[in-house]
């Protein structure tokens, strides 16, 4: 087991050393691993910074409730003050027939057509309505049904609608997202898979001789094979460290004026802070995908390269 | 030790590198192997060590019949064998403890006793001190003691020398040819191929003779066909 261990810590220094020995090629290839490992490391932080933004949501959902047309002043007053009273409900605001039609005039750009149009309909035909903002814990899609089916129920009332479109929306665009993301992630990991594995296969073919002469005297395939397994396997690591720390300055970069924002908006900080699972969770995937290039590349081009 | 009965080896091309060659060599044999070049000299190295395959006739080399060895036991059949080419095969990129080191690195020898053996053989083959040069520093002669101090470090059963004295003069050749005579003389089996025929009659060991792939004076005590017959039992 010791000198199991103590052959592999020979084979890693080792290939520290001619990584050292061919500075440039190294100092490519890592750069390039760790920005193709910097993307999605980047993508991952964004999806995650709006999915926090979307749960600590401040603007809540409204319900309007529109009253039937022909109700009278006080019956509609009644059920005003019936809403107010409902336990799920923070604040409501109640909405004549006549501030509905001003902001709808407010809010239309051809006024000669709307007012032929009122003309036409003899009369407002809008109905009075009330705005609802549910509390903090009823905000939540499931409890917002449950009191729309309650609100219903009331006498008086024409329709309740609820006004999750905006919520909604963004989650759905998130969702959409993050799928393209995971996507592009996948591609991106396909693509250091096989930058790595080039490497290796020009090492391999830089070493051929090498290769060939260990054959002859003796060594077995996966004696051969190991350093280019370190190599790939080095060459994750490296790349996923060097990626963690171009990861560092990006969110040093956007840190004050993020904050900034977040106080303008009078919430907590925006950008997601990445956790020590997650940085180890970058440093095991570049690694792996690297030792991965490697063991393909290996499988590739080893089995060719025999003595003469 | 070593067994060949009745191998043949035609290379892709066409070309007929051996033509029905038997013969043996008793463990802690020495023999010498001539002819001129292209005659198969270096075929038969390669059939031996597993670099080619027979393309019929078996080939036995230790008790293990090559034809039937598994791709994974050959590195075993080499750690027995130490060969000495006629290129030399040094890494250049690399220093000559690092290429005398070689074999023993394999299979995984503490480091301390890799040193002892590699100053051991270099100072065997009368490299002591020059464990850290480049080989490309080194005179021919030089190299080629390199490579025998590499096919002896890990005190092989067999040792084949393909032209181990092609380029140096009369007194470096003795010089080598001794070497080999010692190891020799303490047990291991050498097979030496040369067209140095001074080297041949100083000596007086027996001598393969190949000419065209085939075996001009067959081996009198052993035809081959004991071995096909003892295999088919």
């Amino acid at each position: 087991m010791i000198t199991y261990l103590s052959r592999h810590l020979q084979v890693l220094f080792a290939t520290l050393g001619d990584m050292r020995r061919t500075p440039m090629t190294s100092i490519n290839t890592l750069l390039i691993i760790a920005i193709t490992l910097l993307l999605p490391s980047l993508l991952y932080v964004g999806i995650k910074s709006a999915q926090s933004l979307s749960s600590n949501w401040e603007g809540r959902p409204q319900i309007s409730i529109f009253l039937q047309k022909d109700l009278s002043d006080s019956a509609a007053e009644l059920i005003f003050e019936e809403i107010q009273l409902h336990p799920s409900i923070e604040l409501a605001e109640f909405i004549t027939p006549e501030q509905a039609l001003a902001e709808f005039r407010l809010l239309s750009d051809d006024n000669v057509s709307l007012e032929q149009e009122l003309t036409f309909l003899g009369g407002n035909p809008l109905p009075a309505s009330i705005v609802v903002m549910p509390d903090k814990a009823s905000a939540k899609s499931e409890s917002l049904m449950a009191l729309k089916d309650q609100l219903t129920q009331f006498d008086g009332i024409d329709t309740v609608r609820l006004d999750l479109d905006w919520t909604d929306r963004f989650n759905a665009i998130l969702l959409v997202f993050s799928r393209v993301s995971l996507l592009l992630s996948a591609l991106l990991a396909l693509a250091l898979v096989l930058i790595v594995g080039n490497t290796i296969k020009l090492l391999i073919f830089n070493r051929k001789q090498e290769i060939e002469i260990t054959k002859l005297v003796g060594g077995t395939d996966s004696f051969v094979r190991r350093p280019f397994l370190y190599y790939g396997a080095l060459f994750g690591l490296l790349g996923a460290l060097i990626s963690l720390g171009l990861l560092l300055i990006a969110a040093e970069l956007t840190h004050q004026p993020m904050s900034d924002l977040a106080t303008l908006y009078s919430s907590d900080a925006l950008i997601h802070r990445v956790t020590l699972s997650e940085v180890f969770a970058l440093i095991a995937i570049g690694t792996f995908l690297g030792w991965l290039a490697a063991r393909w590349s290996v499988a590739q081009h080893l089995r060719n390269i025999q003595p003469k | 030790m070593i067994r060949l009965s009745h191998v043949n080896k035609r290379y892709p091309n066409g070309h007929e590198a051996l033509k029905d060659v038997s013969f043996e060599l008793a463990a802690g044999e020495m023999a010498f192997i001539s002819g001129h070049s292209g005659a198969g000299k270096s075929t038969l190295f390669k059939l031996i060590t597993r670099i080619e395959k027979p393309t019929s006739g078996q080939i036995i080399v230790d008790n293990q019949n090559l034809s039937r060895m598994k791709p994974a036991k050959i590195p075993a059949l080499r750690r027995e064998i130490g060969v000495i080419f006629q290129d030399h095969k040094l890494l250049f990129d690399r220093s000559v403890f690092d290429n005398v080191a070689l074999p023993l690195i394999v299979i995984g020898m503490p480091h301390d006793e890799i040193k002892k053996r590699v100053r051991a053989a270099l100072s065997k083959v009368g490299l002591s001190g020059k464990e850290n040069q480049s080989p490309i520093t080194l005179s021919g002669g030089e190299q080629q003691r390199v490579g025998i101090a590499r096919a002896v470090i890990n005190r092989p059963n067999i040792l084949l020398a393909d032209e181990p004295t092609g380029n140096l003069d009369e007194a470096l050749s003795d010089e080598i040819i001794d070497i080999f005579s010692d190891f020799n003389r303490v047990g291991v089996t050498v097979l030496i191929a040369t067209h140095d025929l001074r080297q041949v009659g100083r000596l007086g060991k027996r001598t393969l003779q190949l000419n065209n792939g085939a075996l001009v004076q067959p081996n009198p005590t052993f035809s081959g066909d004991d071995l096909t017959s003892g295999d088919h039992q």
